[in-house]
């Protein structure tokens, strides 16, 4: 069944009044097609699907809808691909989604001045491939680059192995057009950088869609650099690779990606996409330098001193562009390969301070060992952003419930080290309880009271981000 | 509201006689023809939190201060009764340096700041004028920034975390400790730029990098702005990777002991790689008939640079002065200029550069007469408007105030600004009318 209980003729002026301002073809509302609808990539939480589905194709419809709901008083989300692993665009109270993927298209490439305007729905890898002839990229490149739109970047800001030195999305965003809970269009921030006033852009981008809708966005574009190296070190351990990662950190060199993999997950990618990572190795780190050429060959011998230094049994430098692809295949099919070893696997999200990564890494090991539970560990180890990929068995009475137990010790034992409970991902449904551990009540206050600021009717995006307590929230789904 | 007795003594009984400047010790902290009642300089943050409880109760106007080396920022306070200095808040209270992170209270000095990084060969890229005086919180919360931008950011990108105290004296924390972050909103962006106008910023946490072998920096001296804005366009478009590439006419350069209009660029790293993008940067030089001139005494340039127009180097000269930035595309900087020049009455003098990479100017017009000086000002703010940009007048005679808004035209949102404003500080205690749009 669709729907969270809204009134049939409600539902019914909702599905009207949506025809009337997107046309027929825009407006999805039979169970079936919604249900469709009712998570993100983060499977374990499904939500109640939204009542109705409606691709608008352009800011004033978009503007429309936002005011529509106000008027109903019909909570609302925006989504773009649906990529996202936290819950974001998964509807914790049913209502109206409004998704952006019919708002795809690229509105200006302004290449003297490395700028680019996108509509929210266009996909992140399209961008690069759009301005690559001209020796442009767009950074960011979060692993579902190929699927994810910029405007979900934008709700999420999200990152990716590349944004060790490059930064992530909030880095690249210099405008975006956002329509306001009730329906006022704004235009925040600009080709033009830091015209007087608060920073709303800066809070818009990673709110979650919490704050409204994002229908066009304004990034920067970064030239391509002019060689790269990538380079794979095989350790006998995780403490010894992440030891290396703190080693290049120290000599001054900060690469443009530094991803851990552990031997679990150098088991589960050799099977699955055949990187040529050694079978036998406790632990890898994928290096990868770029800048003008000089610096690279330079910085690439100093890197190799460095894993050598801490015990790093092989280096093998990527020769050839075909070389180097095959490396990074191993890196991004990591989530993939497990679905090979474990039915479903609970993937986290964490960062601690990077020269903590040995000691927690090794915490990890012990709370998988204690719950009985396959931990894997990828890392974007250069960030000290951890995502361990907590292996769960549906068959097996209480495997769910330990691996959210073991999920939750780990995300206590990041705060614990210094960390933070996402480094990317965001909060969406799945890490509002933990948002407790990190934050104190006053400090989550002066967060409601920018939301109230911007959703005084706190309609938009709903039962995210925000602990709340006696809520039931998400239904966890085998 | 003026200090009443019951919050005049509530006061010196946190501060002692000694420690709760009134009357004329409060000098040092005149804003314009506005002078504090009083004015504090609370020792630890639950001293300041205090201060600001007592003055949420009795509704007292307070006024954040570091080293008010850019306090002639804003409109004048709508209302002024407590300035509260925080420069007994510089501590540096943690560098990891494994981390590239550290953590120091808002009153320490940059400079100061500076050396205790660079004991362990670390840096913060921010150089915002005049760090012997400016502190960091101040930096963040005028959000300044310098021509190293070009390559490490503005504090927007080098901020991590925030401890910020609230109008009513709650303190809260915003962002983390470590170098990626999505829990929650990213409120420190709200403060980072507010002038003080929704909390004051009482410690930050920031990101590092490491100091650089070598920089070298070359003067590309142009015959016209057209060449100069040219050859930014070519190696900002490049794989060069400048850490700074500065437009200068000719005014801004001989305020900093170069010559002509011209091109700043430096580059930094590890020696073989500073060489080589030497090579590169002499041939997009020589595409646009251009030699390079290797700046041989590197920092006190790059000092001079970053401290203009703050620095005052080269004004010898009678009369009044203004200072202000400004914004426009990047490849629209030395048009920008030119219309500026264009624009100006002949009686106004300028001085304008320009780090390219974000369309960001800085100036300084001189003048005899309040008069020439806000025609000038007014000329300047419709030719960068008329680019799509925008001009913030930054300090500038009293005896020239009357004649224009130094913030110029409110942004889009300003309506939620308010709010956000009325729901951060309902009472407006803080900072009152110092912001754009009287925020």
């Amino acid at each position: 069944m669709s729907g969270n209980g809204l009134a049939p003729e409600t539902r019914a002026r909702l599905i009207q009044a949506c025809v009337r301002i997107v046309g027929p073809d825009g407006v999805v509302s039979c169970p079936e097609e919604v249900r469709v609808y009712d998570c993100d990539a983060l499977t374990f939480f499904r939500g109640l699907p939204p009542d109705v589905v409606v691709l608008p194709t352009s800011t004033q419809q978009v503007a429309e809808l936002s005011r529509l709901c106000y008027e109903l008083g019909i909570p609302f989300l925006p989504r773009g691909a649906g990529t996202g692993l936290s819950g974001g665009a998964t509807p914790a109270a049913g209502g109206l989604m409004v998704a952006l993927t019919r708002m795809t298209r690229i509105l200006e490439l302004d290449l003297v001045n490395r700028m680019a305007t996108v509509e929210a729905g266009c996909v992140n890898l399209a961008l690069t491939r759009a301005v690559e002839r001209h020796g442009l990229f767009y950074a960011p490149d979060p692993a579902s680059q190929a699927a994810c739109t910029i405007g979900g970047n934008v709700a999420e800001n999200a990152g990716g192995p590349h944004c060790l030195k490059y930064g992530v999305t909030t880095n690249h965003v210099l405008g975006a057009t956002v329509v306001l809970p009730g329906g006022e269009v704004l235009r925040l921030g600009g080709k033009v950088s830091e015209a007087p006033g608060y920073d709303l852009l800066g809070v818009f981008t990673g709110a979650e869609g919490t704050l409204g809708i994002c229908t066009e966005v304004t990034v920067r574009l970064t030239p391509q650099p002019e060689a790269v190296k990538t380079i794979l070190a095989v350790f006998r351990s995780v403490e010894e690779a992440s030891s290396a990662v703190s080693g290049v950190i120290a000599r001054g060199i900060i690469p443009v990606a530094m991803e851990l993999l552990d031997r679990e997950t150098v088991k589960a990618v050799e099977a699955h996409a055949r990187a040529g990572y050694p079978l036998d190795a406790g632990a890898v780190l994928l290096i990868e330098l770029d800048g003008p050429r000089a610096e690279v060959e330079t910085e690439a011998v100093e890197v190799e001193a460095v894993c050598r230094a801490q015990g790093c049994l092989e280096v093998r430098v990527a020769r050839t562009e075909e070389e180097r692809a095959l490396l990074w295949k191993g890196r991004k099919e990591a989530a993939g390969a497990f679905g090979r070893i474990a039915h479903h696997y609970y993937l986290q999200d964490a960062v601690v301070p990077r020269t903590k990564l040995p000691q927690v890494l090794r915490e990890i090991e012990e709370v998988g060992a204690r719950y009985g539970i396959k931990i894997a560990n990828v890392a974007h180890a250069g960030d000290g952003n951890l995502h361990p990929m907590i292996c769960v068995d549906p068959d097996v009475p209480g495997c769910e419930a330990r691996a959210l137990e073991a999920g939750s010790e780990i995300m206590r034992r990041c705060i614990e080290a210094g960390g933070t409970v996402t480094g990317e991902h965001g909060v969406g449904l799945e890490k509002r309880e933990y948002l407790r551990m990190m934050y104190a009540p006053a400090d989550l206050s002066i967060m409601q009271r920018v939301r109230g600021v911007f959703d005084p009717a706190g309609l938009c995006n709903p039962g995210k981000i925000f602990p709340h307590p006696g809520e039931a929230g998400a239904v966890a789904a085998g | 509201m003026s200090l009443g007795t019951d919050l005049g003594q509530a006061l010196r009984a946190l501060f002692g006689a000694e420690g709760l400047l009134t009357g004329g010790a409060t000098e040092a902290y005149r804003i314009g023809r506005n002078r504090p009642e009083a004015a504090l300089r609370p020792a630890d943050e639950a001293a300041l939190s205090r201060v600001l409880a007592i003055a949420w109760a009795g509704g007292l106007a307070v006024v954040p201060w570091g080293g008010g080396s850019h306090q002639s920022i804003g409109n004048p306070p709508e209302r002024y009764d407590l300035a509260l200095d925080l420069t007994r808040l510089d501590r540096l209270v943690a560098h990891d340096p494994g981390d590239l992170t550290a953590t120091a209270q808002a009153g320490i000095r940059l400079a100061d700041l500076a050396r205790r990084l660079a004991e362990h060969g670390q840096f913060l890229p921010l150089d915002v004028p005049l760090p012997e005086r400016a502190t960091l919180g101040g930096a963040l919360a005028t959000r300044l920034s310098g021509p190293l931008r070009c390559r490490y950011g503005t504090a927007r990108d080098l901020v991590l975390g925030l401890r910020v105290a609230h109008a009513d004296g709650t303190i809260s924390k915003a962002g983390a400790r470590v170098v990626k972050n999505a829990t929650g909103y990213d409120v420190t962006k709200l403060y980072l730029g507010s002038h003080g106008t929704l909390g004051i910023i009482l410690e930050a946490t920031f990101r590092l990098y490491p100091r650089p072998e070598v920089e070298r920096g070359w003067w590309l001296r142009a015959p016209d702005l057209a060449t100069v804005q040219a050859l930014a366009n070519r190696v900002l478009g490049s794989h060069l990777v400048p850490s700074r590439v500065e437009l200068m006419e000719g005014g801004a350069a001989q305020a900093c002991g170069l010559g002509g209009n011209g091109l700043l660029v430096c580059v930094s790293g590890l020696p073989e790689a500073v060489a080589g993008q030497r090579a590169d940067l002499e041939r997009m030089a020589g595409a646009c008939g251009l030699r390079l001139a290797e700046i041989p005494d590197g920092p006190p340039v790059w000092k001079a640079v970053s401290d203009f127009p703050w620095g005052g180097a080269g004004m010898a000269h009678a009369g009044l002065e203004a200072l202000w930035r400004g914004g426009v595309l990047p490849a629209d900087c030395a048009k920008a200029v030119q219309a500026i020049q264009a624009a100006l009455p002949q009686r106004v003098q300028a001085a304008v550069a320009a780090t390219v990479s974000h369309g960001a100017l800085r100036g300084a017009f001189r003048a005899e007469t309040a008069g020439a000086l806000v025609q000038g000002l007014n000329a300047a703010r419709e030719a960068l408007v008329g680019l799509g940009g925008y001009l913030v007048v930054q300090r500038l005679p009293d005896a020239a105030r009357n004649g224009l808004d130094v913030w110029g035209r409110p942004p889009d949102g300003l309506g939620v600004m308010r709010r956000l404003k009325a729901a951060f500080d309902p009472k407006g205690i803080l900072n009152p009318g110092r912001f754009v749009g009287g925020l």
